[in-house]
């Protein structure tokens, strides 16, 4: 079976980490994107398609949760989710509350992250169809209407 | 007056008898001694605030058991009984310690009156020694409380700052393998060593992530969630958690908890935590078929929760250390050394008091006590903990 790649944007202040990280998620076929503060995580957006962002909550200057409100007001359907330091599970609650599909502890387990980006790709696909569908039925109805 | 306890020591048995007799009508029955060899071994038996002391007697003499009362009994007055006008024994009493001398005969009532002296001056002293005792007792529990707190911080903050490359390893090696189980490095040489280093990163990753998280757990302050707490149900889930590792090992667990404990203001996964870190504690140190109990009692505005064991107990030389942080018995690796460590940190979050008392051989008991409500205090939080680092950063630097 072939893979479906997630498109990703791992947003991170942590170079080396986010390196990392983005080659592993690459090895899995997942197609990968990095950005290392907030600011250029939303610029990439601007011109990127992407399915999933995964946001490190802690950043210099534009912080995660900033990040994520910007993200969630110009892209409703991108999902987010959300690495937390340890202690910061509030903020991850806050986060959440907002609108990210899930939050994790950083060092996370590769296991958990996959787990967790699969399901973040399966909302915004079921999301994705939901309105593909509805936008069906509006047609069919203003083309009933004009029948 | 009754709890004056005084021996008469004096060979003349009609006088030192007549003489006890009056101090008994006053309330003060003394013990009786006819010679200084009887009176040391009085003693011996039992502490005496008062001696009052003839001079002049066959065998040991006045002034050598005043020195052997003053080498043994320090705390023990005496008053000098001397003959008529032998100023000089009295003087030479005085000088070796005796808290003063009367000329006989005696006159009662000034005999009864400087007993009452002597007496007052012992409780006096007795105090000084006790407040000087508890201050003491004060003073080291602040300093260990402090350098615990700041250990803590410190801790905290490293813990903190390790987390970042850890992660950073941690995908590193993860990686690696990937890439290992892709099907064109099947025929890599010597791949196992590469998968044999590669687990023992991820196990060494893991094993410091424990460390962190622990010591984060620790410090942070966020997590807290108060609200009424049923601590006899608490009780029973922690040991329900832990049961199978006691049944494991053959140690019975019991507990007694009197029915008027009712519930407290508190955080209960953080209380379940301590229980389950002492409960586990006592399952390691105890041998097969041993016996752990809690005990859960109400005492006046708090509860008291003791867990004790019957396993090996802690040495003496290491009952203050249990609770610094890193401290371990247990074989490197297996224990992080911060179980005791993080238990009293929460102990003392939710505003009580860990104790132990233990003896090498019968076991060890722990007792926390736990006010039934309580407003947690502000923590530092993680920015602070950050700049705290920065701090001994730049201390470090300028002292350069």
């Amino acid at each position: 079976m072939i893979k479906i790649p997630t498109k990703v944007l791992l947003v991170d202040d942590e170079e080396g980490f986010a390196e990392m990280l983005s080659l592993r998620l690459k090895e899995l076929g997942e197609k990968v994107v990095v950005a290392h503060s907030g600011q250029e995580g939303l610029d990439i957006l601007a011109k990127t398609s992407i399915d999933v962002v995964i946001l490190d909550i802690k950043m210099p200057g534009m912080d995660g949760i900033e990040t994520l409100r910007e993200i969630k007001k110009q892209y409703p359907i991108i999902e987010v989710i959300l690495l937390t330091g340890h202690g910061s599970t509030e903020t991850a609650v806050e986060g959440m509350k907002l609108g990210a599909f899930d939050y994790l502890m950083k060092p996370a387990e590769f296991g958990d992250l996959a787990a967790k980006l699969e399901g973040a790709r399966k909302r915004k696909d079921e999301q994705e169809e939901r309105i593909r569908k509805a936008e069906a039925k509006l047609l069919l109805r203003r083309s009933g209407g004009a029948f | 007056m009754k709890d004056i306890r005084l021996l008469l020591v004096d060979d003349e048995n009609d006088f030192r008898q007549t003489l006890a007799k009056r101090l008994t009508k006053k309330g003060i029955p003394p013990e009786q001694a006819e010679s200084g060899e009887k009176a040391l071994s009085i003693l011996e038996k039992k502490e005496m605030h008062v001696v009052v002391l003839d001079v002049k007697m066959p065998g040991m003499q006045g002034i050598e058991v005043l020195q052997h009362i003053k080498e043994k009994h320090p705390r023990t007055e005496v008053i000098f009984l001397t003959g008529h006008a032998a100023t000089q024994d009295g003087v030479d009493g005085i000088k070796r310690g005796a808290f003063d001398y009367l000329s006989k005969p005696v006159e009662f009532e000034h005999l009864l009156s400087k007993i009452k002296q002597a007496y007052d001056k012992v409780v006096r002293e007795e105090e000084k020694l006790k407040e000087a005792e508890f201050r003491e007792h004060m003073e080291m529990q602040m300093v260990t409380t402090e350098k615990l707190a700041s250990l803590g911080t410190l801790a905290a903050g490293v813990a903190h700052e390790i987390n970042n490359p850890l992660a950073i390893i941690n995908e590193s090696a993860g990686w690696l393998k990937l890439i290992l189980n892709k099907e064109e490095m099947a025929q890599m040489p010597r791949r196992q060593d590469f998968e044999k280093a590669l687990n023992k990163i991820e196990k060494g990753v893991m094993r410091a992530k424990r460390i962190t998280h622990q010591l984060l757990g620790f410090a942070r302050k966020d997590d807290s969630v108060f609200s009424e707490v049923n601590i006899m149900e608490l009780v029973e889930e922690a040991v329900h958690l832990v049961n199978r590792e006691a049944a494991n090992k053959n140690v019975e667990i019991i507990h007694e908890i009197s029915p008027d404990t009712g519930t407290i203001w508190s955080d209960p996964y953080q209380l379940r935590q301590v229980l389950i870190n002492l409960l586990t504690n006592a399952i390691h140190a105890t041998a097969a078929g041993g016996r752990i109990a809690i005990i859960l009692e109400a005492v006046s505005d708090n509860v008291k929760l003791t867990v004790k064991d019957n396993g090996h107990g802690i040495p003496k030389e290491n009952l203050k250390k249990i609770f610094e942080p890193f401290f371990s018995t247990k074989p490197p690796g297996e224990g992080t050394g911060l179980g005791l460590f993080v238990t009293r940190g929460i102990v003392e979050k939710l505003g009580g008091t860990i104790e132990v008392t233990s003896k090498l051989g019968h076991g060890a008991s722990f007792y926390i006590t736990l006010p039934r409500y309580f407003k947690i205090k502000e923590n530092l939080d993680q920015d602070e903990r950050i700049q705290f680092l920065d701090h001994l950063a730049e201390l470090s630097n300028s002292t350069r």
